[in-house]
């Protein structure tokens, strides 16, 4: 599939975060500000996949939590689906909150220890007073089956499953009310490697199904050019450059995002191709046999 | 730093004033009218005018309050003409009772309280500590047990009970030590170790157990950082890893509670005071509550608060003089 | 089998740990031999006990664990040794670069004296010989203005340069082995760049055997001559690292290959 062009579904517009923290002196002391996040702007179309990447300090997160609405702008406007969501309050910001859903780092602190995992699925559907069609235990069991979980499982608690599974439990919630727009916030960066590929495929796959869009945030360049179709990267509060996924990579324009590319630890290129090819010929028995 | 500091006074003055308001608030304008309890069983209403009119009670709330607090800084006067009394700064008025000088009482007992703070703050530093460091060291041992189920025991023991049964064993049963009683000092300094010897160890005996297992806790706490392990992976020996390592972490939340516990024995400990039958402020506190001495009641009030924000204050100082992460440029 | 014996030779290393279950191997049967101006990288995901058989060789393992099999540095035993005589090898025969260098580091004392103390540890010696010493391994690490940097805290450097710091103290007593664990997972990408370049600079300049310990197959590949890989305590492949990478004879092995995602030429893209 690809994605689809037209009105964008959230649209940030200088989004602008300042911290201010009293210096030392107490009562006294001066105030001290701090921009982390810097004029950003950007256009998420329904459907796809937009990352931003960056290094510790680089406002990412920041900007992923204005744009969830956990954390209110300094300056700038936020846009959903052509409404003005940027003071949002009251039935407007349950709207929104129906529509934008938010997957963060850590499973385990994210899921609530002492509730079952059906709890913690349909959390979301009574924060918004929406009662389940088919019943609870119907929805719950289909959303596990939609993330890869045994949907016998649905009375456990969250430390009963791997750290793999728990972030699928995490998924799994932000899928139950039907959102729009789902915020991976360093998503996947606690998982295993094999784990990790695991559930970004589970990811694509997902949106293939149900057509949501992807604010993805993380800091590993090999993750996003899995699963973006643009990527926007941050540094020191700014997006320095953004474009399409294969464009970013191949043909890197700012001199940080170079830096960045090359940063990135690479396996042996000739080893690796020799590794898939070997691959290619396991797999495929028509080649194994030449001398036939 | 010079910025920090003044900051901080600051802070402690607007406190200060703040508490100043609400007890003469609470004191002089919710309770019963002071004229009245001057004046005694056998009264006239001209008398209670008097009496106000001398007291400055007939003048508006403000100017009551600004007459108090000039006179704890400038002195005041109380009545005038032939009744006039000068009461010197800092002049906390005079007791309802005895007609002493509130500061003089204060002054005088101030000593009384400190000896008893100061003694039981070293016993139960070196109990406390000590029996902690040991637990933590030799966590699981039948000693860790034991003295962790005897420190929790200590804990839910109140103090007069102690009290009474360390007075009957000690003074009574085996004649060790005299009844406790206030001898200075510079009098006879044996016999002054002798008397203060029980209180101390009454007033300390639950502080020990608490810091017991709050520095286990924290001993324990450190041992796990990460930091420590470093320390072994560096191949430095056992007792240097502890001394230097973990001690220090440790003891440092140790410290910053143990300002907090000993600036609030300064303003009195009353019932290690009032059972040993010790002329402290705590003393002076629990006497004068019960006889309505309202001057009294107050500048104790006042007292107790003035340590416990200046303690707050040097607390803070000293963790940062410890802590280099929370150090002031 | 070369006739000459390596550096480190681990055979046969199990751990046990005690559980409230029972005890559990958290490795199983795990031999290697480590060289001098040789690198071993030990790969495995979270669980594969590759961090446990790091404690195990620094005799570091958590109370009541248990180590069976033979690690023997040059030759000599260490297993079952008592703390005292390990103390001695600790940071002078063998030194540790930990994950986080921020928790590695004291935050109580300036980076100087936690130098000088690994040093003076083992070679003792003046406070001031010892602050000499701490200066010139820290200009080692690349870091500048060592001298007024040695009298600041942990809290006053930023990642990169805390692990830098971590490695000074490793090498303050020129060890011929360094075991890293994890050494650059908690740090950017472009730092992390950085601290693998510092240390095969240092490598080459010292001879240092290296035991480096990751979850990440890309990292050791350029740095790395032999690789083991690990899974639950198992090992699961050992041998060259052209090899493994090239021709990973184990599932496992093949499946974490096939998990490293590429960011170069031909790189599957799913639009």
């Amino acid at each position: 599939m690809s994605a689809s062009s037209g009105e964008p579904l959230l649209s940030a517009r200088e989004l602008t975060k300042t911290f201010t923290s009293r210096g030392p002196g107490g009562v006294l002391g001066r105030r001290v500000a701090f921009t982390a996040v810097d004029r950003v702007s950007f256009d998420i179309r329904a459907g796809e996949t937009l990352a931003v990447v960056g290094e510790s300090g680089s406002g990412k997160s920041t900007t992923a939590r204005m744009a969830a609405k956990l954390m209110e702008p300094t300056g700038g406007s936020l846009e959903f689906a052509g409404e003005d969501v940027t003071r949002a309050e009251g039935p407007a910001l349950a709207r929104f909150r129906k529509d934008v859903q938010v997957v963060f780092q850590d499973p385990y602190s994210s899921l609530n220890p002492r509730h079952t995992v059906e709890r913690i699925l349909m959390a979301p559907l009574d924060y918004q007073g929406i009662a389940p069609k088919g019943g609870r235990r119907a929805l719950t069991k289909e959303l596990m089956e939609r993330v890869g979980l045994d949907p016998d499982h649905s009375q456990r608690y969250p430390a009963q499953f791997s750290g793999g599974q728990a972030q699928r439990i995490g998924i799994a919630r932000a899928l139950a009310v039907g959102p729009r727009l789902v915020i991976c916030d360093e998503a996947v960066s606690a998982l295993d490697m094999s784990v990790r590929a695991q559930v970004l495929d589970l990811l694509r796959r997902l949106q293939r199904e149900s057509g949501f869009a992807y604010l993805f945030i993380a800091h590993d360049l090999a993750v996003v050019r899995r699963i973006a179709h643009r990527v926007a990267v941050m540094s020191g509060g700014r997006i320095v450059e953004a474009g399409p996924c294969e464009r970013v990579f191949a043909d890197p324009r700012d001199p940080y995002t170079r830096t960045l590319l090359a940063a990135i630890p690479r396996i042996n290129p000739a080893w690796d191709r020799a590794r898939r090819a070997r691959a290619d010929r396991a797999s495929d028995p028509s080649q194994e046999a030449p001398h036939g | 730093m010079i910025r920090y500091l003044i900051g901080r006074l600051a802070g402690v003055v607007l406190i200060l004033f703040a508490v100043c308001l609400f007890t003469y608030l609470i004191f002089f304008q919710l309770s019963p009218d002071p004229a009245v309890m001057i004046c005694g069983k056998t009264c006239t209403e001209e008398r209670i005018g008097a009496i106000r009119e001398a007291l400055g009670l007939d003048r508006p709330f403000l100017s009551q309050f600004g007459a108090f607090l000039g006179g704890i800084f400038a002195g005041r006067d109380y009545g005038s003409g032939a009744t006039l009394v000068h009461c010197p700064a800092p002049c906390l008025g005079y007791s309802f009772q005895t007609d002493e000088s509130v500061w003089s009482m204060i002054t005088a007992r101030l000593p009384v309280s400190a000896t008893l703070a100061v003694g039981a703050a070293v016993l139960w530093l070196l109990v406390g500590v000590a029996a902690g460091l040991l637990s933590a060291v030799r966590q699981g041992t039948w000693w860790d047990r034991g003295a962790m189920a005897l420190a929790l025991g200590g804990i839910s023991v109140p103090n007069y009970v102690l009290a009474l049964v360390l007075q009957y064993v000690l003074v009574v049963k085996l004649e060790w030590l005299p009844f406790p009683s206030d001898v200075a000092f510079s009098d006879d300094p044996a016999r002054w170790f002798q008397s203060y010897l029980m209180p101390w160890m009454v007033l300390a005996a639950g502080y020990a157990c608490l810091y017991a297992r709050l520095t286990r806790t924290q001993v324990i706490e450190t041992l796990s950082e990460n930091f420590l392990r470093t320390a072994r992976a560096k191949g430095l020996s056992r007792p240097l890893v502890l001394r230097r390592h973990a001690l220090r972490p440790a003891l440092t939340p140790v410290t910053t509670l143990f300002g907090m516990d000993f600036a609030g024995l300064l303003g009195g400990a009353l019932i290690t005071e009032t059972v040993f039958g010790l002329g402290g402020i705590g003393k002076l506190a629990a006497d004068s509550i019960a006889k309505n001495d309202q001057p009294v009641i107050m500048a104790v009030t006042l007292l107790a608060a003035f340590f416990v924000v200046v303690g707050n204050v040097v607390v803070d100082l000293v963790y940062t003089a410890l802590d280099p992460r929370v150090r002031i440029r | 089998m070369s006739a000459r014996a390596g550096l480190l030779v681990v055979e046969d290393l199990t751990v046990t740990l005690p559980t409230t279950r029972g005890p559990v191997d958290v490795v199983k049967g795990v031999s290697f031999t480590v060289d001098r101006d040789d690198t071993l990288g030990i790969v495995g995901e979270s669980g594969s006990g590759k961090s446990m058989t790091s404690l195990a060789i620094m005799g570091l393992l958590p109370r009541g664990a248990t180590a069976t099999g033979s690690v023997r540095l040059d030759g000599e035993e260490l297993l079952g040794r008592p703390d005292r005589e390990l103390r001695r090898i600790r940071g002078d025969g063998i030194s540790m670069v930990f994950q986080d260098p921020l928790s590695s580091l004291n935050p109580y004392y300036t980076v100087g004296l936690q130098i000088e103390e690994a040093y003076r540890a083992h070679r003792g010696g003046s406070r001031k010989a010892a602050r000499a010493v701490a200066v010139e391994a820290l200009t080692q690490v690349g870091i500048a203005d060592a001298e007024r940097r040695a009298g600041h805290y942990p809290h006053q450097f930023s990642g990169g340069q805390r692990q830098r710091v971590m490695i000074a103290t490793a090498l303050v007593c020129s060890p011929s082995l360094l075991i890293a664990d994890e050494p650059t997972t908690a740090l950017d990408v472009t730092v992390q760049a950085q601290i693998l370049r510092l240390l095969a600079g240092l490598q080459e300049r010292t001879g240092t055997g290296m035991l480096f310990i990751t979850h990440d197959l890309a990292v050791v590949s350029s740095l790395a001559r032999r690789i083991l890989v690990m899974r639950e305590g198992d090992p699961v492949e050992y041998g060259e690292a052209e090899r493994i990478f090239s021709d990973p004879h184990h599932p496992y092995t093949r499946a974490l290959l096939e998990s490293v995602p590429r960011i170069d030429d031909d790189a599957e893209v799913w639009l």
